[in-house]
């Protein structure tokens, strides 16, 4: 299998899957730390940022590798959700990544496919790990989702398999423009409806989502905008009756 | 027999129910109105539209006005939804015939000839088979919705959780084997759907499950968010992608003289009858709905064919099967909704939510409790159907001219439309950022060709199954050989495991493909 480092395309495409899914392995940490980031100034409740650090990094270096020489050794001790979330989740998928380097990739799209959705199930069996498992003969409330986490985990393995034993597509090309656009249009919505009331935040929107192509013309648009804000202002709270705020919270008052 | 007549009757009495409306303007003097035609009438309308734009599907359409149904009465509310259904199997014809763009993935195969006959002149006969072939299928399928009705809800009420479970299973195998693509993508996806159904609180014990102490998660994730993300969200990402600017051949030439000729009555009228029969069939089964109708039935006719060759080149059996076929597909796959409670696919999977938000469990003891109900609802099918063939063919131009609007002042609009149809459902914004989410994750699953409809259709039918399987578990005492032990469950196991064998060979998978092919060309 060494001889893969002969072929440098291949090599090269390959480092960048294996660099992607060892991010993946830790995108779960990664996404905690930046959501910290809000605590400092309190919002929502959660650890800080230090704390986060430091917990998810002792569980990835030492306690996950403690808790599995622990179970060896037959030391049931419980271990932390930290410790969990890196056992579960992150070492397997480095466990992938590592495997990847080895390995031709025949079809990525297959193969990149399968090994999210793997990790995917292996997210959802470590969130549904504190859950209540079979007492009995009656199911508990995380028997279900560990029976399907667990094929899904399968299946996956399954679809990347397929990617290295057949020859399909490649990885397709992403455009960042349409969906950086749209998805801005539709988190300002979300953030402005209350605050804003439907006229302003229906035109912003329409006007971010409208950036998501180079052929927008803009008279076009701001004409279009005004009178879709309008048919939208009257038809929702009005002919529909669903309640909105209409105006901005501080012009009302 | 005089049963069918008796509901059917109780049904056109639900429709043309009169009530009087007295606006200010009158000062005082009523008018007499009948709700659920205006509905029916709304619905068809709309459903038309949609069907005519390309670049919003059905199924965006539908989660879209969720939220404007709910302060109707539950019956005008399920009319109108469902008109929406079928009204956009009408409209995707127009614009496959004369644009060469369908407009609803159902309308694809119309396109090859339709258009092709619309290029020789002869636009008006395609449009006019179209519609009269949608028409007969239409009134087919729903006498079939009466007459299958009672006698596969007397089987329904005899179905314990096992049988349920089982037959659940051999529903989403049937997802597999009707779906486009790779079967074990389209079993990963039913099980990612199944998965997803768990999010939120635990049927039985209150235990939250995987929601992160997110409040909004308590609740699940709501099924018309994740639609409206992986239906109307991704695919709007997606059109962007190819730039907004579509080439757009319209047909210039003003369409004259609508009335087929004689030998064109003769040539269709054998393949809108084989259409209807092959798209009730593949209708009922889940899975399958009215995409793989169209296409089953447009290689069929080929096949039998006495001369191929003319098809792709103006034959106007392309034209007359498919659309048949997609038509009764679309309205017999209410019979497992309103019988046995099972969705066959996404947009009768957001039926079953329309269902639950009017306090209805969809399911065999609908039939029986609120008939006026089900059976009002396939009443409005047939009057739908009359009315959609008298408004179509007049607005045709109307239609036509829509398709002018370009692409790039259309997609801001349906994203600010989505958004606030979102948010009106439960008033959350968390919602809107969820969708937004799943369009992402939508548009991830195009690019890496996993199919998001059976993901859909796993979502539905998950929380059901874990129900049936605990209920099953609990009355056969944990042993798991129950499924195989009662005969009904057997049985149903037995067609699934056969199905998925079947599919897997390879020769099979071959013929699959095929079905599929046409879309290619």
């Amino acid at each position: 299998m060494a001889d893969t480092m002969g072929h440098s395309a291949t090599a090269n495409r390959n480092t960048s899957v294996v660099i992607s899914f060892c991010l993946l392995a830790i995108a779960p940490q990664i996404f905690e730390f930046i959501w910290s980031f809000g605590t400092i100034f309190g919002w929502g409740a959660g650890r800080g940022p230090a704390a986060v650090v430091i917990s998810h990094g002792t569980a990835l270096l030492a306690g996950a590798p403690g808790a599995a020489l622990g179970a060896v050794g037959g030391d049931t001790k419980k271990a932390s959700s930290d410790v969990l979330l890196a056992l579960i989740y992150s070492y397997p998928i480095f466990a992938v990544a590592i495997l990847t380097i080895f390995m031709t990739i025949r079809s990525a799209q297959d193969y990149v496919g399968g090994i999210a959705l793997m990790a995917l199930a292996l997210f959802a069996l470590w969130a549904s790990s504190d859950l209540q498992g079979m007492r009995g003969f009656s199911f508990g409330a995380g028997t279900a989702p560990r029976m399907f986490g667990g094929l899904l985990v399968a299946l996956g393995a399954g679809i990347a398999l397929t990617g290295l034993l057949t020859d399909g597509p490649g990885m397709a090309h992403y455009a960042w423009r349409g969906p950086l656009f749209v998805m801005a249009s539709i988190v300002f919505f979300a953030l402005a409806i209350r605050p804003l009331g439907v006229v302003v935040t229906a035109f912003a929107s329409f006007m971010i989502a409208a950036m998501g192509t180079h052929e927008t013309r803009w008279v076009e648009a701001i004409i279009v905008g005004a009178c879709l804000t309008l048919g939208c202002a009257l038809l929702f709270p009005y002919v529909l009756g669903l309640p909105m705020p209409m105006f901005p919270r501080f012009l009302v008052q | 027999m005089f049963d069918i007549f008796h509901n059917l009757g109780l049904g056109f009495g639900v429709v043309f129910q009169i009530s009087w409306w007295s606006p200010w303007w009158l000062y005082g003097a009523s008018l007499p109105i009948s709700i659920n035609i205006l509905m029916c009438l709304i619905g068809a309308l709309v459903g038309t539209l949609v069907g005519v734009l390309p670049g919003i599907g059905t199924v965006a359409t539908v989660a879209m006005l969720l939220p404007i149904t709910f302060g109707l009465p539950p019956v005008g509310a399920l009319i109108m939804l469902a008109g929406i259904y079928y009204g956009a199997q009408y409209g995707g014809s127009t614009t496959s015939i004369l644009v060469n763009i369908p407009g609803e993935a159902t309308s694809v195969v119309t396109a090859i000839d339709g258009h092709q006959m619309a290029k020789q002149g002869r636009a008006g006969p395609a449009l006019a088979i179209a519609a009269i072939g949608s028409f007969f299928a239409g009134c087919v399928a729903t006498v079939l919705i009466a007459v299958l009705g009672a006698p596969l809800t007397k089987l329904a009420l005899a179905f314990g959780p096992a049988e349920y479970f089982s037959l659940m299973v051999l529903g989403l195998i049937f997802a597999v084997v009707l779906a486009k693509g790779s079967v074990l993508k389209a079993i990963a996806m039913i099980v990612f759907g199944l998965l997803l159904s768990m999010v939120g609180s635990d049927i039985e014990t209150g235990a939250s499950r995987m929601a992160f102490n997110i409040p909004e998660l308590a609740d699940g994730l709501g099924f018309a968010t994740v639609a409206m993300g992986v239906f109307g969200f991704a695919e709007i990402i997606r059109n962007l992608d190819a730039g907004a600017e579509m080439n757009r051949d319209l047909v210039q030439q003003k369409i004259t003289g609508l009335m087929p000729t004689r030998k064109d009555l003769i040539d269709s009228t054998p393949a809108i009858l084989r259409g209807t029969v092959l798209g009730s069939i593949l209708g009922i089964l889940p899975g399958g709905g009215a995409v793989i109708a169209s296409f089953a039935s447009y290689t069929l006719e080929k096949k039998i064919s006495k001369n191929p060759s003319r098809f792709g080149r103006g034959a106007i059996e392309g034209v007359a099967a498919p659309e048949s076929a997609n038509n009764a597909a679309a309205q017999t796959s209410f019979i497992p909704l309103l019988t046995l409670g099972i969705p066959p696919n996404a947009v009768m999977a957001l039926m079953v939510g329309a269902m639950t938000i009017h306090g209805i469990v969809p399911g065999p003891q609908v039939m029986q409790k609120q008939p006026e109900l089900v059976w009002g609802m396939i009443a409005s099918m047939w009057i739908g159907n009359l009315m959609l063939i008298i408004i179509n063919l007049p607005l045709v131009g109307i239609w036509v001219r829509l398709l002018r609007v370009p692409y790039r002042l259309m997609f801001p609009s349906i994203v600010i439309f989505c958004a606030i149809g979102i948010y009106s459902v439960n008033n959350a914004p968390v919602d809107v950022i969820l969708a937004g989410v799943f369009g992402l994750v939508g548009y991830w699953l195009i690019k890496h060709d996993f199919e998001p409809a059976p993901l859909l259709l796993g979502m539905v039918l998950g929380p059901l199954m874990e129900e049936n399987l605990r209920r099953a578990l609990l009355i056969s005492r944990g042993d798991w050989s129950v499924f195989l032990t009662r005969p009904l469950s057997a049985v149903l196991l037995a067609i699934a495991a056969f199905l998925l064998v079947l599919t897997v060979l390879p020769a099979l998978r071959a013929k699959r493909d095929e079905v599929f092919t046409e879309s290619e060309n």
